[in-house]
């Protein structure tokens, strides 16, 4: 299968609603990355199954506060300089990349990176939705090394870190984000197909791909989309969907905390005998609550749309007044490992809930 | 004695108001030439109320004259933009994203420069005066005159545009520029929209202010002349030169805003229903809400800030299915008085099935005596949930509202409405725009970053006040009527604790005397 130019409108779609809230708005990516297909033509889209055991892989992807982007706009060749750095650290061509996320601008930097370098891109994501820091990676969860890693920003600066553990890397990227203008492209978690293949989320660019295809063609409102949607899920990776709340946005507020807008926000419902559903958010959308009833939490996927057009909004673009409705989806079995959840359970975010599987709350 | 005109696409109203009274009002064809429609309108509403034109103290005008220039591609100047990035957004240069049409008639004429900044301060690149320099000289040898200048980070500093705006006045001397900076919030891309869309509008806001301005002369209307912007605040002739896009959906706001007057609620929800749709906008504070996602005009994103309106496809002209079921969105539009079943024509429309119920006498009677009793129910009852839904996913909160309707479909409004605390229906509703324009008052705003560490954020929010103040009394606002009607505190990432960007904003009312110098 091949990514085409037309085909990153529906993919940009399809990315933001995996986002869950966060991974910033592709916009600005997708219009640089359009921009890059016009010229060098379609990429391949490889599907983790025929990946070589020995081909050479990295995740790349962008790093740092999406809101300050809207000022110091990306280039198209920042994913080109971090690629080739890359190899010339490690001494060998790539033969292919991967994402970090799928949720949002980062489902469309690994594929300007690919046309750019002339290889394919894998079918799979480190996440099937957007979260907000490296370790929770499925690459970092299954152990495979985030460094060495090249980090390239606005002036082409390039930056090579050896760091001793994910968490430590984490930090020190954020860091050099910061002193960046806010916003960096890194390549890292250099690995071959062998072990690619039992430590991604498989799948999830063509799905992201048919999610926003399926979005734009029966655009309307979120209630009458609910069971089309169910199907599309149930027949992935992600299982169940549900409708658990329409309304009206009454509050929202976020602060900047250490980096992530952190915060909460409540949606009012239409008919005012259903109570109202508060969310709490870290970037992403990660606990709905009606009362003192969870609906649903991290690590499965809480899908704020727009009510009329089940267009997704993004945890930057929530206001109040919006009319919208939330859905809830399960996060791939690779989540809900003993693994995964000590590092993206309810409870890494702060709150102190366990994580209970969407399938096994009150529907 | 103040008169409030407003052009729109179809209709220009005009109104005399003496206070907060409407004398008379007229409302006429928008003529092919505006000024034709706007001098039948003004010499209606004069020779109706008899008055001696000294009585009349100011003129406010409401126009969408360049909504439309810019939705039609008409009247667009050339226009070279000018942006300091680099070495960020390459690939990324202005107008990418622009529909081809509009692109082509405002030319691509793009030139991205070293410069800018971080959100920390620290530059993005140095100016490069030579690469400054060459730019300008391309634009010379390319005959440009309008110009639109934009930069990373400029509503924080602002200095690499105001530098390439000096060297282009020097190098051009009829220049017309824009500097993005004018068009404040962030988001670099569409604050240059913004400045592209105004630069290019330039000439063509010279002629119309112009226009209006002989328009009153002649007339012996020597009075101070303002518009309206988007916010529902006034702006003198001399700077709707300079900022014709402030117009952009200025109507929708002198609607909410006369509806506010025409019955005193500051807060309600206000029903607009037209021909083809309703547009349902929301009172806060006697002010429309404003909308908070990134705006389109003419097909180009930009940050302007536009009052939130929900427009659903009902109307007098909605198309009504044969059992009554189905109403809109299609419609027949302004070829109502033709199609309609009362007006003889063979579409069965809106309209119709209020005539068929008894609530309205128009055209004839007769051509509806036809339809089926529960037919004409079924579609009365889906015409006033139609509008409930849309009036309540609109409310602020739970709580019943009143509702106002304006506007000539409000005649489909034929019983109660569940979302509605109250439905009022007041006296000259048709020409709520004129009215809004007619009452509309002068602002002032301030904007800055300020760390609340350094100044007591009582002490800033004071001093960002009284700037507001002193820019509205320029505008010609009376002193004594200024109030703060927005303080918007915005937390600016990674810059330390309690590092935020405050805007206030003050409104006040026009001082006559003051507003005759200051035009």
């Amino acid at each position: 299968m091949k990514l085409h130019a037309d085909d990153l409108e529906d993919l940009a779609l399809g990315s933001v609603f995996l986002a869950t809230g966060g991974g910033g708005d592709p916009y600005i990516p997708l219009l640089l990355t359009k921009e890059v297909l016009k010229r060098t033509g379609p990429v391949d889209l490889l599907q983790p199954e025929d990946v070589p055991d020995d081909a050479f892989l990295a995740a790349i992807g962008n790093v740092g506060a999406p809101t300050v982007s809207l000022e110091l706009l990306p280039s198209d060749d920042e994913a080109l300089i971090a690629l080739e750095a890359f190899e010339k650290q490690m001494g060998r061509p790539l033969d292919a990349v991967i994402s970090f996320e799928i949720g949002g601008g980062n489902s469309l930097i690994p594929i300007m990176a690919a046309a750019s370098r002339g290889i394919p891109v894998v079918d799979g994501d480190g996440m099937g939705r957007a979260l907000p820091e490296a370790q929770m990676m499925t690459y970092a969860i299954r152990g495979i090394p985030s460094t060495p890693a090249l980090a390239c920003d606005y002036a082409k600066n390039v930056t090579l870190f050896t760091t001793k553990g994910t968490d430590v890397y984490e930090r020190h990227i954020r860091a050099l984000a910061m002193s960046s203008g806010g916003m960096i492209t890194t390549v890292e978690h250099g690995m071959f197909g062998s072990t690619l293949r039992g430590a991604l989320i498989p799948g999830t660019v063509s799905f992201a791909l048919k999610l926003g295809t399926f979005l734009r063609e029966r655009r309307g409102q979120a209630p009458a989309l609910l069971a089309p949607l169910q199907d599309l899920f149930a027949d992935s990776i992600y299982g169940e969907c549900r409708l658990v709340h329409t309304g009206k946005v009454v509050d929202k507020s976020t602060r900047i905390v250490g980096g992530f807008d952190v915060g909460n926000t409540v949606i009012e419902a239409f008919d005012q005998a259903t109570a109202p559903v508060e969310i709490d958010i870290k970037n992403e959308y990660l606990i709905a609550r009606r009362g003192d009833q969870v609906l649903a939490s991290v690590p499965d996927l809480i899908v704020i749309v727009d009510y009329e057009t089940s267009e997704p909004i993004n945890a930057e673009r929530l206001r109040y007044g919006q009319r919208v409705a939330v859905f809830a989806i399960g996060c791939p079995a690779f989540y809900r490992t003993d693994a995964a959840l000590e590092v993206v359970s309810p409870r890494n975010f702060g709150f102190d809930i366990d994580y209970v599987p969407l399938e096994a709350l009150p529907n | 004695m103040r008169i409030g005109i407003d052009v729109g696409g179809t209709h220009t109203d005009a109104v005399i108001m003496d206070g907060n009274t409407v004398v008379t009002s007229t409302k006429v064809l928008t003529s092919a030439d505006v000024m034709e429609g706007v001098a039948n309108a003004l010499d209606t509403v004069l020779s109706d109320s008899g008055l001696p034109k000294e009585q009349i103290q100011s003129v406010m005008i409401g126009t969408t004259q360049f909504t439309n220039a810019i939705v039609e591609r008409r009247q667009l100047a050339k226009t070279g933009v000018f942006r300091l990035c680099l070495p960020s957004g390459r690939g990324l240069p202005p107008m990418v994203d622009w529909p081809e049409d509009i692109a082509d008639a405002v030319g691509r004429h793009a030139y991205t420069l070293h410069g800018g900044y971080l959100y920390d301060g620290w530059p993005v690149a140095d100016l490069d005066m030579d690469e400054i320099d060459r730019a300008i000289t391309d634009a010379k040898a390319k005959g440009l005159k309008n110009f639109a200048i934009s930069s990373a980070f400029s509503p924080m500093n602002a200095e690499p545009e105001d530098l390439v705006a000096e060297r282009l006045r020097a190098a051009i001397p009829d220049a017309h520029i824009t500097c993005s900076q004018s068009f404040g919030r962030l988001g670099l891309m569409e604050r240059e929209n913004a400045a592209i869309l105004n630069a290019t509008l330039l000439q063509f806001a010279d002629t119309v202010v112009s226009a209006f301005l002989s328009a009153l002369r002649q007339r012996n209307l020597n009075c101070p002349v303002f518009i309206s912007q988007n916010d529902g605040t006034l702006m003198n002739a001399d700077f709707v030169r300079a900022f014709p896009a402030l117009t952009f959906a200025s109507g929708p706001t002198n609607s909410l805003r006369g509806a506010m007057l025409l019955t005193g609620l500051e807060e309600a929800i206000v029903v607009d229903i037209g021909g083809t749709t309703s547009d349902i906008g929301v009172l806060q504070a006697g002010f429309p809400r404003e909308s908070n996602s990134v705006i389109k005009v003419g097909g180009v994103r930009t940050n302007f800030r536009m009052p939130d309106i929900q427009a659903i496809g009902l109307g007098g002209g909605s198309l009504v299915s044969e059992d009554g079921e189905t109403l809109g969105p299609q419609s027949v539009g302004h070829r109502l008085t033709s199609e309609g079943l009362v007006f003889g024509g063979n579409t069965l429309t809106a309209t119709d099935i209020v005539v068929a119920s008894g609530h309205e006498k128009i055209g004839d009677a007769n051509a509806v005596s036809h339809l089926s009793e529960h037919v004409v129910e079924t579609a009365r009852q889906k015409m006033l949930n139609i509008l409930d839904r849309g009036i309540d996913m609109m409310k602020p909160g739970a709580v019943q509202m009143p509702v106002i309707l304006v506007g000539g479909g409000s005649v489909l409004v034929t019983g109660d409405l569940k979302a509605a605390s109250n439905v009022l229906r007041p006296e000259h509703a048709g020409v709520a725009n004129a009215i809004g324009a007619a009452i509309a008052q002068v602002g002032g705003e301030s904007e800055r970053i300020v760390s609340y560490q350094a100044i007591p954020r009582e002490d800033a929010i004071a001093e960002l006040t009284r700037e507001a103040e002193l820019r509205a009394s320029e505008s010609g606002a009376q002193k004594d009527s200024l109030r703060v009607v927005d303080i918007e505190e915005t937390e600016v990432p990674y810059m330390g604790q309690e590092t935020m960007r405050v805007r206030v904003k003050v409104i006040g009312d026009l001082a006559f005397e003051a507003a005759g110098a200051a035009s």
